[in-house]
């Protein structure tokens, strides 16, 4: 695979949730001094912008194929933090057969799952966790179901994964979930962390009502650890 | 006569909206016009590309090499045509109107305006179409945004000038 | 239709034609070029109660819906790209192995994997002979907006008509492309065929117990295939009657390719172009009308997917030499260039 040496600082947009959420990985990798173990693989999405971003083993995969990906990657080398960073689509639409299985299995891999409720790279379509109501590129009339909640679905199919829900913009939990969440892995279980995420492009909101809708969203995708 | 126009900036700083205007100003004209986006993978941020073509004839092929006209609206749009330069016709290069733009307060949202200006000027001496042409589908397209004065006065001041 | 001057994009212009061609539903699943067609659609569909549409989980699920939307009698069709095309052999070989009239539009883009999102002829193979069987699929290549047009009205007529997958196989250049068209031709639809028929009851299988059966199945459809192969494999041929050199090249390359044999000609070498306009079934007595050259070119934006075809389908096939551009695009004087650099007398 060709290294390329000349890469951009940040190639997200600007308010972007990823930026937040993947720094926060690497703090958390970092602190526990075992980003040298870790290996990321991303979704093809946005996430797949990261793929030079973090100095930890970053790879971008396939759209809805990060699960599986890290599914071998971790049964190769068991000593790894095997991360699968993936958007809502990534992980509820194409790639939701292989999270539910991952999870079945309880496969030691970490799942990130960014849920900003849209398609950001390809220009905003409907997503699984788009609200009912909500209007998008493949839904001009308003979305017309509800909304995907996967954390609990995976609760559903795995009673000792460590599961929890929170967002861009409570970094400090996010950090404290992630931490979590790495232990869950070691210990030899399946860990899903969603970040509610924004995507001020798609949504077409700048700063202040970008969070505000952010927060709203939690009415609809509770935060918390999933018991 | 067939002219090719490469219009090339930032995502955001309206390439595509300038290349809409010329196009349909083209076709009101009863031209045969050809127009093809080209954009990174991101959503906001990477370089935003118009290849424009006008024609008396059919187009055949979207792209080309070889622009005519090569307009260049920010450094990043720069490096991404280092090799359109070489075989470009005239090289519209913002780094040299800055002091224009300045001069005549153009708002950063009418730059792209201003250079409708002056890519209009080249079509007008070009025998493509009139200036009218481009101004109605100017207006067409912007008479109802809130900036329309100050778009008004960048499309004014980029004609005047020319290239 | 009125001849009304209009400037469409490529997008615009599949729509246009599906919906004349009566199509009612579309499943697909975003994948950029490909995505505008499902937005297009869905928009049209927001003013014409009749249409239906369903974003799929992804393409696995988009293709099989369009074959159970046709099994049940109703045109359907689905539209992607690239790493979806892949996803979509699965339901292309079922299409296949029951002969269902499935369309889709197939917009190449830069492979493999993720790839770009641009623009390629790197789906050849996979258009003409994706899945796991002997490839029985009818495959147009356009090069215009106008075949764009053409081909994805016929497209739904052939597969109505002879039972076989039908595949526009497109590119992310010409359906993002925005041309002024005038002249939509007049077609008139074959209906769709009621495959599970409402009244009375059908029994299909695409899985045999034994092999001679299979065997038995495929020679059938082969038979289908050479027969309707004699009335729609199609190309074009310009200026081959008295030329020493033939540039073959589809889609968009071979409309720039005749550009080239234009530039060419008025130098003074003797060119001409041979374009198939279907790649599946090969217009193979087509192309015997190039036999008096001495020199062939084959020009692509892949590594020799349309080169490989040639070679498997035409008996005797000629050397060629070829300009492979993979994941790239090609303009009219770099063909010119090359074929002056091999062909013109120093």
């Amino acid at each position: 695979m060709p290294k390329n040496k000349k890469t951009k600082s940040i190639a997200f947009c600007p308010g972007c949730g990823h930026i937040i959420i993947l720094q926060t990985l690497n703090r958390v990798l970092q602190k526990l001094q075992k980003a040298d173990r870790a290996a990321i693989g991303l979704d093809i999405g946005c996430s797949l912008l990261a793929w030079d971003m973090l100095p930890i083993s970053t790879f971008q995969t396939h759209h809805g194929r990060a699960v599986p990906t890290m599914v071998g990657f971790e049964k190769a080398r068991e000593k790894s933090i095997a991360v699968a960073y993936t958007g809502d689509g990534g992980a509820y639409s194409i790639g939701l057969q292989s999270l539910l299985w991952a999870a079945r299995r309880n496969n030691p891999i970490l799942v990130i799952v960014v849920n900003n409720t849209i398609y950001g790279m390809t220009g905003g379509q409907t997503a699984p966790t788009s609200l009912r109501g909500q209007v998008t590129d493949t839904a001009p009339a308003g979305h017309d179901e509800l909304p995907m909640l996967g954390p609990e679905l995976v609760r559903e199919l795995n009673g000792q994964a460590y599961i929890a829900r929170t967002a861009a913009n409570e970094p400090v939990i996010l950090a404290e979930y992630l931490e979590r969440a790495i232990k869950a892995t070691e210990a030899g279980n399946f860990a899903l962390v969603e970040v509610l995420s924004y995507c001020p492009t798609n949504w077409r909101m700048k700063g202040v009502e970008s969070n505000n809708h952010l927060n709203k969203l939690k009415d609809t995708f509770k935060t918390g650890e999933i018991l | 006569m067939h002219i090719k126009i490469l219009l090339a900036g930032d995502g955001g700083q309206g390439i595509q909206s300038l290349s809409g205007i010329i196009c349909r100003a083209a076709f009101a004209n009863g031209l045969f016009v050809s127009h093809i986006p080209n954009y990174g993978l991101e959503q906001r941020g990477g370089v935003s590309l118009a290849y424009v073509q006008i024609s008396d004839r059919e187009v055949s092929y979207p792209k080309f090499s070889d622009p005519d006209l090569l307009l260049i609206m920010s450094e990043q749009a720069s490096q991404r045509t280092r090799e359109y330069r070489a075989k470009s016709g005239k090289v519209i290069d913002f780094t040299k109107y800055e002091k224009i733009i300045s001069e005549n307060k153009i708002d950063y949202s009418s730059r792209n305006i201003f250079f409708l200006g002056l890519i209009t000027k080249v079509l007008v001496i070009r025998g493509f179409m009139e200036k009218d042409c481009v101004f109605e589908a100017l207006k067409e397209k912007l008479a109802k945004k809130s900036n329309w004065e100050n778009n008004i006065k960048a499309f004014e001041t980029g004609f005047q000038i020319g290239v | 239709m009125k001849n009304k001057r209009e400037f469409l994009s490529g997008s615009d212009v599949v729509v246009r034609a599906v919906r004349d061609a009566g199509a009612v539903s579309m499943y697909g699943y975003p994948i950029t070029p490909g995505t505008e067609i499902l937005s297009k659609w869905i928009r049209e569909a927001a003013r014409d109660k009749r249409m239906k549409y369903l974003q799929t989980e992804d393409e696995i699920a988009a293709g099989f819906a369009v074959a159970g939307a046709v099994l049940a009698g109703e045109k359907s069709f689905t539209a992607t790209a690239g790493p979806g095309t892949i996803l979509m052999q699965d339901a292309l070989s079922m299409a296949e192995g029951m002969r269902l009239p499935f369309v889709a539009i197939i917009v190449q883009r830069g492979g493999p994997s993720s790839g770009t999102v641009i623009y390629s002829q790197q789906e050849v193979v996979l258009a003409t002979h994706g899945g796991n069987g002997e490839g029985m699929r009818i495959v147009y290549s356009p090069s215009s907006l106008t075949e764009l047009y053409d081909m994805t009205r016929r497209a739904f007529n052939d597969a109505a008509r002879y039972r076989f997958p039908a595949l526009v196989l497109t590119d992310g250049y010409l359906v993002k492309t925005k041309q002024v068209i005038s002249n939509f031709k007049k077609i008139k639809n074959i209906p769709a065929p009621k495959i599970v028929s409402r009244t009375g009851h059908v029994n299909l299988r695409n899985i045999f117990t034994v092999e001679e059966e299979l065997n038995e199945e495929i020679l059938r459809a082969q038979k289908d295939y050479v027969k309707m192969s004699k009335t729609i494999a199609k190309s074009e041929s310009y200026l081959v009657a008295d030329a020493d050199t033939i540039i073959i090249a589809h889609g968009i390359v071979g409309r720039v390719a005749r550009d080239a044999v234009d530039k060419l000609r008025a130098r003074g070498l003797r060119v001409g172009l041979w374009r198939p306009l279907t790649l599946a079934p090969l217009d193979v007595r087509g192309f015997a009308k190039t036999r008096r050259a001495k020199n062939f070119v084959v020009a692509e934006s892949s590594a020799g997917q349309l080169a490989d075809l040639l070679k498997n389908r035409i008996s005797n096939c000629p050397n060629f030499s070829t300009y492979f551009r993979p994941a790239l695009g090609i303009e009219t004087d770099e063909i010119v260039k090359f074929v002056m650099k091999k062909y013109a007398k120093k």
